[in-house]
């Protein structure tokens, strides 16, 4: 008993000793992002834009297949259930609403860190095993300013903007199916599908991928900055790296959804 | 060089990783201009010590002084404004593998100074050229072979044009051709520049090449301090030991035990 006890505590603590590191990252990313360009000191832009193109653009490919095809499933399943009740119009509402609110956000989050989320960890863990952040330090160059902080800017930017297209993608997959499958007359499923959407459907799909955003991103660093002992631990906390980011996306989407049920 | 002023002070300097303690009453100083080496096998603490001299481990303990400042207890932007005048050289090179050698040696600049691109374009072929690597700019670090990425280390250490250099291991890996090529290039350096210079090595040959001032580290502690004749007349047994090449005294290392392991007798 006071075993499990002694390793219930042992395991609290250094839960404790991770969430401390992470907000003195956390902490740090802000300064390096807000304060600091204030006083002069700068933010790496071209970076940022070279990552945003990263993240962002480079993602759109298979995030937009990704979503259309879910778009066209999510159409189908529909239709089973309301083609009983001669409903199929209602397809449009269904796909539209989840797409906004649940859908297009969580598949762009969740393939943004499988591609992306990673490649920082591996990125950051590389360096680390070739000393280059030692190195950084060393010039007086700080490594949140020059890797995380233009990484960070790019991740909240280009998450949500991707979750954009792939709303419009996924309701493009919904209407293909719906259209040439089901047989639901392309205006009406327009109609329908305008007439379902309020703005608060996308204000809250933008919110959470702004979130979504900031998880990949913090977890990719983190588990980048955890990173010993060569290729083998890069690789070890590569995989680590998505499992938890794509956990916390669950868990950031589960908080969100649960505070916008009440609001 | 008239009674050059010491440039680094360490003072009981004592260094742990959690209770395990690797640095112990470490005292010693370097004089502007000079070759300092600290010579020492694998595990005596010579990379923990360079770590804390460039301020990258806090010591548990003691004081680093450069230059007549307290390096440990300073804020972080004097610390960042300390490290300007300081250098290092990795011992992979530690090259930032996703730059070209030349954005490479032009990082320190960008950072630090608001110059004109063309100017640190101008600034970086000459640290370039310095240490022979002319031509080579556009390379990334991966393209080069071991001695050039060392030498390409030593050119971004020089960038920001620092009274004090560090290299960490400056031929380990390297074939004796190039090393040798390193340790003149450490001697040119040093003289062109009457560029403060320490170097953690254990490369005997190189020693002897390099050295204005030996510091032979042990398990953690200074055993020896001087010139290298200085140290050729040491009576300390692990310094002899070390400058005459000799293994440990290890009872398994017998040959007959050794072949009866290996069952050919």
């Amino acid at each position: 008993m006071i075993n499990v006890l002694g390793r219930l505590g042992r395991w609290a603590l250094r839960q404790v000793a991770v969430a401390l590191q992470v907000s003195v990252l956390m902490v740090d990313t802000i300064v390096w992002l807000v304060i600091a360009p204030l006083k002069g000191k700068g933010l790496r832009w071209r970076s940022a834009v070279e990552h945003m193109v990263e993240f962002g653009v480079r993602s759109l490919p298979i995030v937009g297949m990704i979503c259309f095809l879910i778009g066209v499933i999510m159409a189908l399943q529909a239709s089973y259930t309301l083609d009983q009740f001669g409903a199929n119009r209602y397809i449009a509402d269904l796909v539209a609403v989840s797409a906004l609110r649940e859908l297009a956000p969580l598949m762009t989050a969740i393939l943004i860190a499988g591609r992306c989320g990673s490649a920082i960890t591996a990125e950051i863990g590389t360096m680390k095993v070739n000393e280059e952040l030692d190195a950084l330090q060393v010039m007086g160059v700080n490594p949140v300013k020059y890797l995380v902080a233009p990484k960070f800017l790019a991740m909240v930017i280009a998450v949500p903007a991707v979750t954009a297209i792939a709303m419009f993608i996924m309701i493009a997959g919904g209407w293909t199916s719906a259209v040439f499958v089901v047989g639901v007359e392309p205006v009406v499923y327009v109609s329908q599908t305008v007439g379902a959407i309020v703005e608060k459907d996308l204000v809250t799909g933008m919110i959470k991928s702004v979130f979504f955003g900031v998880a990949i991103c913090w977890v990719g660093v983190y588990r980048g900055f955890q990173v010993e002992g060569g290729a083998e631990g890069v690789g070890k906390k590569t995989t680590a790296s998505v499992v938890t980011s794509i956990f916390l996306i669950i868990i950031v989407d589960l908080v969100f959804t649960v505070l916008f049920y009440y609001l | 060089m008239s009674t050059p002023e010491p440039v680094i002070v360490v003072e009981d300097l004592e260094v742990a990783y959690g209770d395990k303690v690797v640095l112990q009453g470490i005292n010693f100083e370097v004089r502007a201009g000079e070759v300092f080496v600290i010579l020492g096998g694998s595990g005596s603490g010579k990379t923990t010590l360079l770590r804390n001299l460039v301020g990258l481990m806090r010591p548990k303990s003691g004081r680093i002084l450069i230059k007549g400042r307290d390096f440990t207890a300073m804020s972080p932007d004097e610390r960042v404004e300390m490290r300007r005048k300081m250098g290092m050289c990795f011992q992979g090179s530690a090259l930032l593998g996703s730059l070209s050698v030349a954005d490479n040696v032009a990082l320190p600049l960008r950072e630090h100074t608001k110059l004109e691109e063309s100017t640190i374009d101008i600034m970086t072929r000459i640290k370039l050229e310095l240490v022979g690597l002319g031509g080579v700019e556009d390379y990334l670090p991966s393209e080069l072979s071991g001695g050039m990425k060392k030498r390409a280390g030593v050119a971004r250490a020089m960038a920001m044009d620092p009274e004090i250099i560090f290299y960490d291991e400056p031929s380990a890996g390297l074939d004796p051709i190039v090393a040798a090529g390193l340790d003149q290039l450490i001697r040119t350096m040093q003289s062109t520049f009457n560029l403060t210079s320490i170097v953690v090595t254990h490369e005997m040959e190189s020693v002897k090449i390099i050295a204005d001032t030996v510091c032979v580290l042990h398990k953690g502690k200074v055993v020896g301090i001087g010139t290298l004749d200085d140290l050729e007349r040491s009576e300390h047994p692990y310094v002899r030991q070390f400058f005459a090449r000799l293994p440990d005294d290890v009872s398994d290392a017998d040959p007959a035990y050794a072949r009866s392991l290996t069952g050919i007798d």
